[in-house]
């Protein structure tokens, strides 16, 4: 059986993904699971300085979701390119650097470090973190900046360059095509949605920030409906996110659409979720009769 | 201070993630149970303070795996147990397992407390579920032949729990209760202030319960010159310092403020004297103006 897919010239061994945010920066699940296992890994959010995150609480459990707040907490990236990706090297996964900034000088500073660095596979862009005052969420809704930030990442690397959408926004597709008309290679299709939990007790945010990014099950046929629109508007591959736990799941946003997809409240659940996506996904080909994961892509029978 | 906060993500014994069959249940007093899983990894390694991440079932569907401290090892059985207090939708899915039912365990997991010295008292203070941790360091205490003996916090009686095993062991446990309703009426931390008074030998203090208690014996740790570790139990979403969402601030002698670091990969026990606990900014400020107990 083929589980290889190509996006955009990023070759994966198999379409699953660890998604930004959810897999630090990779070398904490080492002993946990074996890396190599996943098509690829995204790293946390880099902004050229360390940075320090939002107040605690931080993360809330809601409904089949979670509602987090975290604010970018993170090393910077010349530690992560010092320090880390040597250690994911043996690992035979593609390493994706998801880059973050405060302006789009910053994007593109964080972008030629990436592209200096050996061991890099892909750049995804960060331009959808609802938890950030500046920067993040800022630049996703508003498509100049969207426009302007994507060609600055795009002339500072010749790596594939992967726009993370972000779904707080009234028609994604709109900026779908915005990416793609400022070079974008593909899409990951989408970050968190802006959420408010509050305690009745205390009529409080449950969230020190106050508004939180809503992730996990409870998003997934969002997810997959913007998936499904992103594909039909551009012409670039989409990488689809949103809830995925099961092969069931991933296999959701392929039919709609997506060439692979990335896993992200699943790993705090579940280290061994790629183990038991990765048999599922064996299983339904042979079922259906199919030898390659590709041609399950695009195959969603919607009614005229 | 890049360097040292990516060297700080690393692990240092990896834990192991298996699916663990439920063993034995214990159905204890009120929403209390003692469960005992087979884990041959958490059995032969964790050590008292250290937690493991589990949840019932096998999909990797919400809820999300809650932390739950160690409350003893049997590495001959290969198995391990917990505490747990059914009150949420997580310890109610692990109180609902039956023998021969699987839960997913990623563990050991954290810094345990510190060993013991020999000729040292460890003064085990507890609050409510905090008990935990001190069931599995006053097993060990006795095997190794150390003193030890533990001053047991709680609303009322139904909170003290699992005090027949520390008896059991012959374990000195001291009862305090808010309502008066099981051994001394008030704060555990009163009796602790009397024993303080009476001793010469040296003691340390090790401790795990809710905040302000741990506030409290931080207080009386640092005005009687007496070394004590914190056990904190912030809420915790994967346990390996990838969620980042249990960070607690944490000041060093060497650090000019607070800084955030993850209770499950750095903690959850931590030297109280680094510790900024909510409500005790102040008191951290001024313990952070003197050296540290800790080298």
């Amino acid at each position: 059986m083929k589980f290889g897919v190509d996006v955009a010239g990023l070759a994966l061994k198999n379409p699953l993904i660890a998604a930004s945010g959810t897999f630090g920066y990779g070398v904490e699940y080492e002993g946990i699971l074996d890396l190599s296992l996943l098509g690829g890994i995204v790293s946390k959010g880099l902004y050229l300085e360390a940075r320090t995150g939002c107040p605690t609480p931080r993360i809330v459990e809601t409904p089949a979701g979670l509602l987090n707040a975290i604010g970018l907490q993170g090393v910077g990236v010349r530690g992560f390119v010092r320090e880390v990706l040597p250690r994911l090297a043996p690992y035979d996964t593609a390493v994706i650097v998801n880059v973050c900034g405060d302006t789009i000088d910053e994007y593109a500073e964080v972008t030629r470090i990436v592209d200096q660095a050996p061991g890099v596979a892909a750049v995804e862009i960060n331009i959808s973190c609802p938890n950030v005052k500046t920067g993040g969420i800022a630049f996703g809704t508003d498509p100049r900046m969207t426009h302007d930030v994507v060609a600055a990442v795009k002339k500072a690397t010749l790596l594939p360059v992967i726009p993370k959408l972000s779904p707080n926004v009234t028609d994604i597709t709109l900026f779908a095509r915005v990416c793609e008309e400022a070079g974008a290679d593909a899409l990951s299709c989408v970050n968190t949605f802006l959420g408010l939990a509050i305690d009745v007790e205390s009529r409080r945010p449950r969230l020190a920030f106050g508004t939180g990014g809503l992730s996990g099950p409870a998003i997934r046929p969002l997810a997959v409906r913007m998936v499904y629109q992103s594909v039909r508007a551009v012409r670039i591959p989409v990488i689809g996110i949103g809830g995925i736990a099961t092969a069931n799941d991933a296999l959701e946003f392929l039919i709609a659409g997506a060439r692979a997809v990335q896993v992200g409240t699943a790993n705090f659940v579940d280290p061994a979720v790629y183990d038991r996506i990765l048999a599922g996904l064996r299983d339904y080909l042979s079922r259906h009769g199919l030898s390659d994961i590709n041609d399950v892509v695009g195959t969603l029978e919607y009614p005229s | 201070m890049i360097i040292e906060s990516v060297a700080s993500l690393m692990p240092v014994s990896p834990p192991v993630n298996r699916d663990a069959v439920l063993v034995r249940r214990e159905a204890l007093r009120g929403p209390y149970f003692r469960l005992t899983f087979r884990h041959e990894d958490v059995a032969r390694s964790a050590r008292p303070g250290q937690f493991v991440m589990i949840k019932a079932g096998t999909t990797a569907d919400m809820p999300l795996r809650r932390p739950f401290s160690v409350l003893g090892v049997d590495p001959d059985e290969g198995t391990f147990d917990l505490f747990i207090k059914a009150i949420g939708e997580g310890s109610r899915g692990l109180a609902g397992l039956d023998p021969g039912d699987l839960a997913q365990c990623l563990g050991p997991l954290g810094r345990s407390f510190p060993d013991v010295p020999a000729g040292e008292e460890v003064l085990m203070v507890a609050g409510g579920y905090g008990i935990a941790p001190f069931l599995f360091l006053a097993n060990d205490l006795r095997r190794d032949g150390k003193r030890g003996q533990v001053f047991y916090g709680g609303r009322n009686v139904m909170d003290l729990q699992l005090r027949e095993a520390f008896a059991q062991i012959g374990t000195a446990l001291t009862s305090a209760t808010d309502d008066g309703s099981e051994g001394v009426h008030g704060r555990v931390t009163e009796p602790l202030l009397s024993y303080l008074d009476t001793v010469s030998h040296p003691v340390r203090l090790y401790s795990c319960g809710p905040d302000p208690m741990l506030v409290a014996v931080a207080r009386i740790a640092q005005a009687r010159g007496v070394p004590a570790w914190l056990s904190l139990d912030p809420w915790m979403g994967c346990g390996v310092g990838t969620c980042l969402g249990c960070v607690v601030p944490i000041q060093h002698a060497a650090d000019e403020n607070p800084k955030l670091r993850c209770a499950c990969t750095e903690g959850p026990v931590f030297p109280a004297d680094v510790v900024v606990l909510h409500g005790d900014e102040e008191s951290a400020a001024r313990r952070n103006g003197r050296e540290s107990v800790i080298s």
